[in-house]
Protein backbone atom coordinates (compact mmCIF):
# COMPACT_ATOMS: atom_id res chain seq x y z
CA UNK A 1 0.00 0.00 0.00
CA UNK A 2 1.25 3.58 -0.58
CA UNK A 3 -0.43 6.70 0.72
CA UNK A 4 -0.18 9.88 -1.41
CA UNK A 5 -1.17 13.09 0.67
CA UNK A 6 -2.08 16.18 -2.11
CA UNK A 7 -1.79 19.87 -0.03
CA UNK A 8 -3.01 23.26 -1.03
CA UNK A 9 -1.14 25.97 -1.31
CA UNK A 10 -2.72 29.18 -1.66
CA UNK A 11 -2.00 31.97 -3.68
CA UNK A 12 -0.12 33.74 -1.41
CA UNK A 13 2.03 30.83 -1.05
CA UNK A 14 0.88 29.91 2.43
CA UNK A 15 -0.60 26.68 3.29
CA UNK A 16 -4.39 25.89 3.36
CA UNK A 17 -5.69 25.72 6.83
CA UNK A 18 -7.52 22.38 6.99
CA UNK A 19 -4.36 20.91 5.03
CA UNK A 20 -2.29 22.05 8.10
CA UNK A 21 -5.14 20.80 10.46
CA UNK A 22 -5.03 17.24 9.00
CA UNK A 23 -1.08 17.25 8.63
CA UNK A 24 -1.25 18.28 12.81
CA UNK A 25 -3.90 15.16 13.13
CA UNK A 26 -1.85 12.59 11.32
CA UNK A 27 1.17 13.66 13.42
CA UNK A 28 -1.18 13.00 16.56
CA UNK A 29 -3.32 10.08 15.69
CA UNK A 30 0.34 8.83 15.22
CA UNK A 31 -0.20 7.68 11.39
CA UNK A 32 1.75 10.18 9.88
CA UNK A 33 4.64 7.73 8.50
CA UNK A 34 2.34 6.18 6.64
CA UNK A 35 1.92 8.88 4.17
CA UNK A 36 4.77 7.74 1.68
CA UNK A 37 4.24 10.93 -0.23
CA UNK A 38 3.43 14.60 -0.09
CA UNK A 39 2.41 16.52 -3.21
CA UNK A 40 1.50 20.26 -3.38
CA UNK A 41 -1.53 21.54 -5.19
CA UNK A 42 -0.29 24.81 -5.82
CA UNK A 43 -2.48 27.97 -7.17
CA UNK A 44 0.44 29.85 -8.02
CA UNK A 45 0.64 26.68 -10.63
CA UNK A 46 -1.99 24.97 -12.59
CA UNK A 47 0.41 22.41 -13.74
CA UNK A 48 1.38 21.30 -10.36
CA UNK A 49 1.56 17.86 -9.53
CA UNK A 50 -1.19 17.80 -6.99
CA UNK A 51 -3.96 20.24 -9.41
CA UNK A 52 -2.89 17.43 -12.16
CA UNK A 53 -3.68 14.60 -9.59
CA UNK A 54 -6.90 16.40 -8.46
CA UNK A 55 -7.71 16.45 -12.27
CA UNK A 56 -7.84 12.98 -12.57
CA UNK A 57 -9.37 12.21 -9.89
CA UNK A 58 -12.20 14.61 -10.00
CA UNK A 59 -11.61 16.04 -6.47
CA UNK A 60 -12.70 19.72 -5.93
CA UNK A 61 -11.33 19.88 -2.24
CA UNK A 62 -7.97 20.02 -0.08
CA UNK A 63 -6.02 18.03 1.30
CA UNK A 64 -7.30 14.46 -0.19
CA UNK A 65 -5.34 10.90 -0.12
CA UNK A 66 -4.55 8.81 -3.27
CA UNK A 67 -4.25 5.46 -1.66
CA UNK A 68 -2.67 2.83 -4.13
CA UNK A 69 -3.27 -0.75 -3.06
CA UNK A 70 -0.87 -3.77 -4.23
CA UNK A 71 -2.81 -4.70 -6.78
CA UNK A 72 -2.20 -0.89 -8.56
CA UNK A 73 -5.97 0.33 -7.67
CA UNK A 74 -5.83 3.50 -6.05
CA UNK A 75 -8.87 4.68 -4.01
CA UNK A 76 -8.93 8.29 -3.32
CA UNK A 77 -10.16 9.79 -0.14
CA UNK A 78 -11.20 13.41 0.72
CA UNK A 79 -12.66 12.73 4.38
CA UNK A 80 -9.38 12.46 7.05
CA UNK A 81 -11.57 10.38 8.90
CA UNK A 82 -12.35 7.81 6.86
CA UNK A 83 -8.64 7.37 5.65
CA UNK A 84 -8.03 6.72 9.24
CA UNK A 85 -10.50 4.24 10.12
CA UNK A 86 -10.99 2.36 6.71
CA UNK A 87 -6.89 2.60 5.74
CA UNK A 88 -5.00 3.04 8.89
CA UNK A 89 -6.78 1.47 11.45
CA UNK A 90 -7.32 4.44 13.43
CA UNK A 91 -10.63 6.41 14.63
CA UNK A 92 -11.25 9.96 14.64
CA UNK A 93 -13.36 11.58 17.92
CA UNK A 94 -17.27 12.28 16.70
CA UNK A 95 -16.70 16.03 17.04
CA UNK A 96 -13.87 15.57 14.31
CA UNK A 97 -15.75 13.76 12.02
CA UNK A 98 -19.02 15.99 12.17
CA UNK A 99 -16.17 18.63 11.57
CA UNK A 100 -14.43 16.58 8.55
CA UNK A 101 -18.10 16.15 7.13
CA UNK A 102 -18.72 19.84 7.26
CA UNK A 103 -15.56 20.87 5.56
CA UNK A 104 -16.39 17.98 2.70
CA UNK A 105 -19.93 19.15 2.12
CA UNK A 106 -20.61 22.91 2.77
CA UNK A 107 -24.36 22.82 1.87
CA UNK A 108 -24.94 20.83 4.95
CA UNK A 109 -25.36 23.38 7.58
CA UNK A 110 -28.39 25.15 5.89
CA UNK A 111 -30.64 22.18 6.44
CA UNK B 1 -34.29 -5.80 -5.81
CA UNK B 2 -32.19 -5.32 -3.07
CA UNK B 3 -31.41 -1.52 -1.72
CA UNK B 4 -27.70 -2.42 -2.64
CA UNK B 5 -28.66 -2.41 -6.76
CA UNK B 6 -30.43 0.99 -6.46
CA UNK B 7 -28.43 2.69 -9.52
CA UNK B 8 -28.75 6.13 -8.00
CA UNK B 9 -26.48 7.83 -11.25
CA UNK B 10 -29.06 5.90 -13.89
CA UNK B 11 -32.17 7.51 -12.23
CA UNK B 12 -30.67 10.69 -11.53
CA UNK B 13 -30.05 11.12 -15.48
CA UNK B 14 -32.98 9.18 -16.04
CA UNK B 15 -35.38 11.31 -13.45
CA UNK B 16 -33.47 14.87 -14.32
CA UNK B 17 -36.18 16.35 -16.46
CA UNK B 18 -39.29 14.63 -13.94
CA UNK B 19 -41.18 16.66 -11.73
CA UNK B 20 -40.49 16.57 -8.28
CA UNK B 21 -43.80 14.23 -7.55
CA UNK B 22 -42.56 12.08 -10.10
CA UNK B 23 -39.15 11.88 -8.01
CA UNK B 24 -41.48 11.53 -4.58
CA UNK B 25 -43.38 8.50 -6.30
CA UNK B 26 -39.48 6.53 -7.65
CA UNK B 27 -37.94 7.31 -3.87
CA UNK B 28 -41.67 5.95 -2.10
CA UNK B 29 -42.08 2.86 -4.35
CA UNK B 30 -38.11 1.78 -3.45
CA UNK B 31 -37.90 2.44 0.30
CA UNK B 32 -39.72 2.09 3.00
CA UNK B 33 -37.49 3.43 5.53
CA UNK B 34 -37.51 6.69 4.53
CA UNK B 35 -37.99 9.67 5.81
CA UNK B 36 -38.05 13.48 4.67
CA UNK B 37 -35.95 16.46 6.35
CA UNK B 38 -38.21 19.29 6.70
CA UNK B 39 -36.37 22.79 7.53
CA UNK B 40 -39.14 24.67 8.43
CA UNK B 41 -39.57 27.02 5.55
CA UNK B 42 -40.58 26.36 2.02
CA UNK B 43 -39.45 22.74 1.97
CA UNK B 44 -42.83 22.10 2.89
CA UNK B 45 -44.05 21.60 -0.60
CA UNK B 46 -42.37 18.23 -0.07
CA UNK B 47 -44.63 17.11 2.75
CA UNK B 48 -47.71 18.26 0.63
CA UNK B 49 -46.73 15.82 -2.25
CA UNK B 50 -45.77 13.19 -0.41
CA UNK B 51 -48.64 12.81 1.65
CA UNK B 52 -50.49 12.30 -1.29
CA UNK B 53 -48.49 9.24 -2.00
CA UNK B 54 -48.14 7.98 1.07
CA UNK B 55 -50.41 9.49 4.23
CA UNK B 56 -47.84 8.25 7.03
CA UNK B 57 -44.55 9.15 5.25
CA UNK B 58 -41.87 9.81 7.93
CA UNK B 59 -40.88 13.63 8.16
CA UNK B 60 -37.85 15.11 10.45
CA UNK B 61 -36.94 18.25 11.61
CA UNK B 62 -33.54 19.81 13.40
CA UNK B 63 -34.58 21.07 16.41
CA UNK B 64 -31.83 23.20 17.38
CA UNK B 65 -32.68 25.01 20.05
CA UNK B 66 -32.17 28.27 18.71
CA UNK B 67 -35.12 28.06 15.89
CA UNK B 68 -37.59 31.25 15.15
CA UNK B 69 -40.76 31.18 17.62
CA UNK B 70 -42.64 31.59 13.89
CA UNK B 71 -40.60 28.63 12.98
CA UNK B 72 -41.60 26.52 15.46
CA UNK B 73 -45.56 27.15 15.21
CA UNK B 74 -44.68 26.49 11.86
CA UNK B 75 -43.75 22.80 12.39
CA UNK B 76 -46.61 22.05 14.90
CA UNK B 77 -49.04 23.79 12.06
CA UNK B 78 -47.72 20.94 10.03
CA UNK B 79 -48.30 18.38 12.18
CA UNK B 80 -51.53 19.55 12.75
CA UNK B 81 -52.45 20.31 9.08
CA UNK B 82 -51.24 16.87 7.70
CA UNK B 83 -51.68 14.20 10.76
CA UNK B 84 -47.79 13.80 10.65
CA UNK B 85 -46.16 12.86 14.13
CA UNK B 86 -43.29 15.09 12.47
CA UNK B 87 -39.87 14.00 14.53
CA UNK B 88 -37.87 17.11 16.33
CA UNK B 89 -34.33 15.85 16.40
CA UNK B 90 -32.49 17.38 19.37
CA UNK B 91 -29.02 17.93 19.83
CA UNK B 92 -26.72 15.83 22.51
CA UNK B 93 -26.95 17.45 25.68
CA UNK B 94 -23.21 16.25 26.88
CA UNK B 95 -22.12 18.26 23.92
CA UNK B 96 -24.34 20.94 23.73
CA UNK B 97 -23.97 21.97 27.82
CA UNK B 98 -20.13 21.64 26.83
CA UNK B 99 -19.95 23.88 23.80
CA UNK B 100 -22.21 26.67 26.29
CA UNK B 101 -19.88 26.11 29.31
CA UNK B 102 -16.72 26.65 27.55
CA UNK B 103 -17.86 29.02 24.72
CA UNK B 104 -21.20 30.90 25.21
CA UNK B 105 -24.19 31.54 24.13
CA UNK B 106 -23.23 33.32 20.96
CA UNK B 107 -19.78 31.73 19.66
CA UNK B 108 -20.45 31.55 16.36
CA UNK B 109 -20.24 35.03 16.04
CA UNK B 110 -16.70 35.03 17.27
CA UNK B 111 -15.74 31.25 16.13
CA UNK B 112 -17.76 30.59 12.44
CA UNK B 113 -20.84 28.64 13.20
CA UNK B 114 -19.82 25.40 12.34
CA UNK B 115 -18.91 23.96 15.42
CA UNK B 116 -22.11 25.28 16.96
CA UNK B 117 -23.98 23.84 13.38
CA UNK B 118 -21.95 20.16 13.89
CA UNK B 119 -23.28 19.97 17.36
CA UNK B 120 -26.65 21.20 16.83
CA UNK B 121 -27.26 19.63 13.19
CA UNK B 122 -25.10 17.53 11.49
CA UNK B 123 -24.55 15.38 14.31
CA UNK B 124 -28.14 15.09 15.17
CA UNK B 125 -29.04 14.85 11.27
CA UNK B 126 -26.10 11.84 11.34
CA UNK B 127 -27.25 9.49 14.07
CA UNK B 128 -31.02 10.04 12.75
CA UNK B 129 -29.56 9.21 8.99
CA UNK B 130 -27.81 6.10 10.57
CA UNK B 131 -31.23 4.82 10.96
CA UNK B 132 -32.75 5.32 7.25
CA UNK B 133 -32.11 3.92 4.02
CA UNK B 134 -32.91 7.09 2.25
CA UNK B 135 -33.68 10.82 3.11
CA UNK B 136 -35.24 13.08 0.80
CA UNK B 137 -34.61 17.05 1.27
CA UNK B 138 -35.39 20.11 -0.49
CA UNK B 139 -32.38 21.52 -2.15
CA UNK B 140 -32.34 23.20 -5.02
CA UNK B 141 -29.60 23.96 -7.22
CA UNK B 142 -30.78 28.24 -7.50
CA UNK B 143 -29.95 28.15 -3.72
CA UNK B 144 -26.36 28.21 -4.68
CA UNK B 145 -24.70 28.58 -7.45
CA UNK B 146 -21.87 27.60 -6.19
CA UNK B 147 -22.47 24.33 -4.40
CA UNK B 148 -25.68 23.42 -5.43
CA UNK B 149 -25.36 23.74 -8.96
CA UNK B 150 -25.10 20.14 -9.47
CA UNK B 151 -27.40 18.58 -7.35
CA UNK B 152 -29.16 15.83 -8.67
CA UNK B 153 -32.42 14.68 -8.41
CA UNK B 154 -31.08 11.78 -6.40
CA UNK B 155 -27.66 10.16 -5.36
CA UNK B 156 -25.36 7.74 -3.09
CA UNK B 157 -25.22 9.96 0.06
CA UNK B 158 -21.20 10.64 -0.26
CA UNK B 159 -21.04 12.09 3.18
CA UNK B 160 -23.00 9.96 4.98
CA UNK B 161 -23.07 6.70 3.43
CA UNK B 162 -20.82 4.15 5.08
CA UNK B 163 -18.78 1.08 4.16
CA UNK B 164 -21.14 -0.88 6.03
CA UNK B 165 -25.10 1.30 5.17
CA UNK B 166 -25.49 2.83 1.78
CA UNK B 167 -27.75 5.42 2.14
CA UNK B 168 -29.29 7.41 -0.95
CA UNK B 169 -30.60 11.13 -1.00
CA UNK B 170 -33.40 12.25 -3.00
CA UNK B 171 -33.73 16.00 -3.82
CA UNK B 172 -37.07 16.41 -5.92
CA UNK B 173 -36.73 20.06 -6.01
CA UNK B 174 -33.72 20.48 -7.66
CA UNK B 175 -34.42 21.79 -10.67
CA UNK B 176 -37.09 23.78 -9.69
CA UNK B 177 -36.91 27.74 -8.80
CA UNK B 178 -37.77 29.51 -6.07
CA UNK B 179 -40.65 30.88 -8.05
CA UNK B 180 -41.98 27.27 -8.80
CA UNK B 181 -41.74 26.58 -5.62
CA UNK B 182 -43.94 29.42 -4.43
CA UNK B 183 -46.26 28.91 -7.32
CA UNK B 184 -47.05 25.37 -5.93
CA UNK B 185 -47.52 27.03 -2.60
CA UNK B 186 -50.05 29.27 -3.69
CA UNK B 187 -52.22 27.46 -6.13
CA UNK B 188 -51.87 24.55 -3.65
CA UNK B 189 -53.08 26.65 -0.43
CA UNK B 190 -49.74 25.12 1.42
CA UNK B 191 -49.17 26.16 4.53
CA UNK B 192 -45.96 28.92 5.14
CA UNK B 193 -43.31 29.86 7.66
CA UNK B 194 -44.82 33.12 8.51
CA UNK B 195 -41.35 34.61 8.37
CA UNK B 196 -41.14 34.20 4.87
CA UNK B 197 -43.90 36.93 5.14
CA UNK B 198 -41.21 39.44 7.04
CA UNK B 199 -38.53 39.42 4.09
CA UNK B 200 -36.59 35.64 5.24
CA UNK B 201 -36.01 33.73 2.33
CA UNK B 202 -33.27 30.93 3.81
CA UNK B 203 -34.23 30.22 7.27
CA UNK B 204 -32.25 28.92 9.86
CA UNK B 205 -31.59 29.73 13.39
CA UNK B 206 -32.81 32.70 14.88
CA UNK B 207 -29.28 34.22 15.63
CA UNK B 208 -27.77 33.42 12.33
CA UNK B 209 -30.48 34.28 9.88
CA UNK B 210 -31.99 37.27 8.92
CA UNK B 211 -34.32 39.00 6.50
CA UNK B 212 -32.86 39.76 2.95
CA UNK B 213 -33.30 42.94 1.02
CA UNK B 214 -34.72 42.86 -2.87
CA UNK B 215 -32.30 41.55 -5.31
CA UNK B 216 -30.41 40.01 -2.32
CA UNK B 217 -29.34 36.45 -2.43
CA UNK B 218 -31.02 34.28 -0.07
CA UNK B 219 -27.65 33.35 1.06
CA UNK B 220 -26.72 36.74 2.41
CA UNK B 221 -29.00 36.45 5.29
CA UNK B 222 -27.10 33.95 6.62
CA UNK B 223 -23.87 33.92 8.69
CA UNK B 224 -23.39 37.49 6.67
CA UNK B 225 -20.98 38.29 9.21
CA UNK B 226 -18.59 35.74 8.04
CA UNK B 227 -15.40 35.93 5.62
CA UNK B 228 -15.68 34.12 2.69
CA UNK B 229 -12.11 34.40 2.30
CA UNK B 230 -12.14 31.91 5.19
CA UNK B 231 -13.14 29.37 2.42
CA UNK B 232 -9.99 28.66 1.41
CA UNK B 233 -9.83 24.70 0.49
CA UNK B 234 -11.52 24.14 -2.55
CA UNK B 235 -9.46 23.27 -5.34
CA UNK B 236 -11.07 25.93 -7.38
CA UNK B 237 -12.45 24.97 -11.28
CA UNK B 238 -10.34 27.38 -12.67
CA UNK B 239 -7.65 25.93 -11.56
CA UNK B 240 -8.59 22.19 -11.43
CA UNK B 241 -9.65 22.91 -15.52
CA UNK B 242 -6.79 24.45 -16.29
CA UNK B 243 -4.60 21.83 -18.19
CA UNK B 244 -6.59 20.94 -21.66
CA UNK B 245 -7.71 24.24 -22.48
Amino acid sequence: MYITMVKKILADGSPCRKCADVKARLRRDGVENHINRVVTADERDPASEGLALARRHGVDLAPFFIVTGEDGRETVYTVYFRLLREVLQGRASAQEEIADIMDNNPDLDFL
Amino acid sequence: MSLADFDAAARAAEYDREQPQDILQLALDHFDNLAISFSGAEDVVLVDMAVRIRPDVAVFSLDTGRLHPETYRFIEQIRERYNLPVELLSPDPAALEKLVRDKGLFSFYRDGHKECCGIRKVAPLRRKLATLDAWVTGQRKDQSPGTRAGVPVVEKDGAFSTPEHALFKFNPLSNWTSARVWQYIRENDVPFNELHGKGFISIGCEPCTRPVLPNQHEREGRWWWEDETLKECGLHAGNVKAVNQ
